[in-house]
């Protein structure tokens, strides 16, 4: 009779919905819901008349979802709460100078927090995603997130925030399976989206435009053109902005060089960008902030051997890290490492498992 | 630490022990205690009254062609689309003649703008904030095709005062539209007063009366206007019928071109089964008005007393004295609209808040916010309409189930308080 109750977050894609059907399958009581996260201006390469709802089509993906496995579908709008503590913090970040992953903010402020409350409000017991990771209880309660089983679809970088008390209330039914296995499923059960496309873009950035985005959302008066300069302070030429740019970048320098340039720094005081040859990118260590361990326990002042991974679709290096005052901690790459991008997620892993990670502060 | 570690999996498909997924409850058919739904949206659409269903099924059963072929099935079809017209004439004390049918509401006040407006040399249309967006989207339209729109401000209950409209009223006038019930909040207009203000000048009134019918006695004469909106499924007829009174045919130009039927003011093969359902519906809510209008006034009120008890700083929008008797709008101390609507409709109460977008979310209530509400407010506001099928039994049920959802709502996601924090 008292069957657990989850809410899981549709995006009409065919990984949330074959996630639903996993947990409809197991006699969980599903309630799917798909969040309206993106800001109007930002819905204007599909207009739809009489509101401006920005995947309409996706909802209805979701929607025919639902109704097909029979169990109750809910579009909720999160407008609000996106824009507050995910698209300011993108915006403020790229006008730093910074790279910032909206992804890792999106799911630790809005689906394992905003969604939760929510959850709770409707008498779920927790709340599921299609994200591609683990999770794994001890008898003493203690909860570890591990990378998916599909380590080419492995998400777990993105959520290397959560916490014990998310860990308890999330459910990752996809974590021991395949994408493949994923559309499998989703044949089989029917579903129209089984073959959809997976979508690679930041939702409320069209086409992949950051820098559009960026100028469209913010203040014209913070645009801050400068200097594109080399490693020993020769101007080479002059840039629009540097929310423009990230660390690592090559392309759209508009700087013509014997060997390829990549921006190796973008200094936010002075508004220069720095580009140097290859040899010249990587970096030694980083500086991470706001640390959050998943099981904080074992972790007090300290130092630790592991993994770090520095972007989503980097390998991960081998790295000492020591934690320092303030949230922060100190990351040495074992070898010399790859370029560093502030604003971007450190997320330190042991072998399968996410230990924690923080936002880059800057290279060592 | 690196004992701990070491005891780690080393990849995704070797199982310690001590790492099992988490337990996942056993696999079991479960049986459902039936809930029993309770449907408060009578304003977005009622059920099918039982007379209308009998209707559909015998005119079903029957052999019923085009009203508009000579044939014999087109002529039983064509009495019974003009016996339709005769329940619905009669219910607003109009001529048959002046009755046009539309697919619904949203078409006849289409018509009613669009079609009196066009053509006509004056080039101000007076409205009000509260309007149906049926009303104001074709107000837009006009808008951007050179025309003046006036849109009226309300006061707090929704109320537009004569005096306001006398104010907005010129010589170049060639529409009023006023909405004779909100279909959010309830309250009625003062119709008198304001056709009075019309009637001074050259102006065409339009009522849309989509949301009064069935809840107050409609009668174009008294009302003195020289259209009005009317609308099949607020009353219990299928959804995709309504009408237009129109006083004079030579008052409006059709907006819907082709055939000669409707009198040449609406082509298009008439939707016949939803007319007959109309017909019957209309009938039947005429004849039962007096005795439904006070049952869903007594239930209304009793809903409201049992909630204002149960939930402190619980707020109800809208004219105390002129309202139809069936609309609750009410405001939720602490709580998201949004929450409370799903964990209402998880709980078996079928409830509504503002208007839908095109995604299914829902976005607060621009007839709250012309009342002066904040956006906060109007994000916590339901609205609760009760119909020809709701009993004393649902409310008293209703009620408990309100109380409860709210409780949790306002404990596990309290909105002020975010709200201020951001």
């Amino acid at each position: 009779m008292n069957r657990r109750r989850v809410l899981v977050a549709m995006s009409g894609g065919v990984d949330s919905s074959v996630a639903a059907a996993l947990l409809k399958e197991d006699g969980y009581d599903v309630v799917g819901v798909a969040m309206r996260l993106a800001p109007d201006a930002e819905q204007k390469s599909r207009p739809v008349s009489g509101g401006s709802c920005c995947s309409a089509d996706d909802f209805e993906d979701a929607r025919r979802v639902a109704e097909r496995l029979e169990f109750p579908f809910y579009v909720v709008d999160l407008r609000a709460d996106f824009e507050a503590r995910v698209i300011r913090n993108f915006v403020s970040e790229y006008l730093k100078g910074r790279t910032p992953n909206p992804c890792v903010l999106c799911n630790r402020e809005i689906k394992f927090d905003r969604l939760w409350e929510r959850a709770r409000a409707l008498e779920a017991d927790c709340v599921a995603t299609g994200h591609y990771a683990r999770i794994a209880s001890e008898a003493r309660g203690r909860f570890h997130l591990l990378r998916a089983r599909d380590g080419a679809k492995d998400q777990s970088y993105f959520l290397f925030s959560l916490t014990q008390t998310e860990l308890a209330r999330t459910l990752f039914p996809l974590g021991e399976m395949t994408k493949a296995e994923v559309r499998a499923k989703a044949r089989e059960l029917g579903l129209a989206n089984a073959e959809k496309r997976d979508s690679q873009e930041i939702c409320f950035v069209p086409e992949g435009n950051y820098a559009a985005a960026v100028e469209r959302m913010c203040d014209a008066a913070h645009i801050r053109p400068g200097k594109i300069v080399a490693p020993d302070g020769t101007v080479c030429g002059s840039h629009p902005g540097i929310h423009h740019f990230t660390v690592g970048q090559r392309r759209g320098l508009g700087v013509a060089a014997r060997e390829p340039l990549y921006v190796r720094e973008i200094r936010s005081e002075s508004a220069e960008v720095v580009v140097a040859g290859r040899a010249l990118l990587g970096a030694g260590g980083l500086v991470l902030e706001s640390l959050s361990m998943v099981d904080p326990s074992p972790f007090r002042l300290g130092t630790l051997n592991a993994e770090v991974k520095i972007r989503y679709r980097h390998a991960p290096v081998g790295a000492t890290i020591s934690t320092l005052s303030g949230g922060r901690a100190k990351v040495v790459f074992r070898n010399h490492g790859p370029a560093v991008t502030p604003g971007q997620a450190c997320v330190i892993y042991c072998g399968e498992e996410v230990l924690g990670g923080g936002f880059i502060q800057r290279a060592l | 630490m690196a004992a701990r570690l070491a005891q780690l999996p080393p990849t995704g498909r070797t199982r310690n022990p001590e790492f099992s997924p988490r337990p996942l409850p056993p696999r079991k058919p479960l049986r459902f205690k039936p809930m029993r739904r309770i449907y408060l949206d009578h304003n977005a659409g009622s059920p099918l009254r039982p007379e209308v269903v009998r209707a559909l099924e015998e005119l079903a059963a029957g052999n019923c062609g085009n009203p508009s072929s000579i044939h014999m099935s087109g002529q039983r079809a064509r009495r019974e689309l003009e016996r339709a017209r005769e329940a619905v004439a009669c219910a607003v004390g109009a001529k048959p003649s002046q009755i046009v049918f539309t697919s619904g509401g949203t078409e006849a006040n289409n018509l009613a703008i669009l079609g009196a407006v066009r053509g006509r040399g004056c080039r101000r249309v007076v409205s009000s904030a509260v309007e149906h967006s049926s009303v104001l989207a074709p107000l837009a339209q006009l808008k951007r095709e050179g025309l003046e729109a006036v849109l009226l401000a309300c006061d707090s209950e929704g109320r537009i005062s004569a005096s306001d409209l006398r104010l907005a009223l010129g010589s170049a006038t060639a529409l009023v539209t006023i909405g004779l019930a909100n279909s959010e909040v309830g309250t009625l207009q003062d119709i008198a007063a304001l056709g009075a203000s019309v009637r001074q000048h050259d102006a065409l009134f339009h009522i849309d009366a989509a949301q009064a019918l069935g809840r107050v006695a409609l009668d174009v004469g008294t009302l003195g206007c020289d259209l009005m909106t009317l609308s099949g499924h607020k009353v219990g007829a299928p959804a995709g019928i309504g009408a237009l009174y129109v006083r004079d045919r030579s008052i409006v130009e059709p907006i819907m071109l082709g055939g000669p039927q409707e009198q040449g003011l609406r082509a298009g093969t008439q939707n016949l089964s939803g007319a007959v359902g109309f017909g019957v519906a209309i009938r039947t809510a005429t004849k039962l008005l007096a005795e439904e209008a006070g049952r869903m006034g007594f239930l209304a009120e009793r809903l409201w007393e049992r909630l204002r008890e149960e939930i402190p700083g619980l707020r109800r929008n809208g004219s105390q004295l002129a309202r139809i008797p069936n609309t609750l709008n009410l405001t939720f101390p602490a709580v998201e609209g949004e929450t409370m609507l799903i964990a209402l409709d998880l709980a078996g109460v079928e409830v509504s808040m503002g208007s839908a977008c095109a995604a299914g979310a829902v976005e607060p209530s621009h007839v709250l916010l012309a009342m002066g509400r904040s956006r906060h407010e109007a994000r916590s506001s339901l609205r609760l309409s009760l119909g020809w099928s709701s009993t004393a039994e649902e409310i008293g049920e209703a009620a408990a189930r309100i109380v409860g959802v709210w409780r949790r709502v306002a404990q596990a996601e309290p909105a002020g308080v975010r709200e201020a924090a951001q």
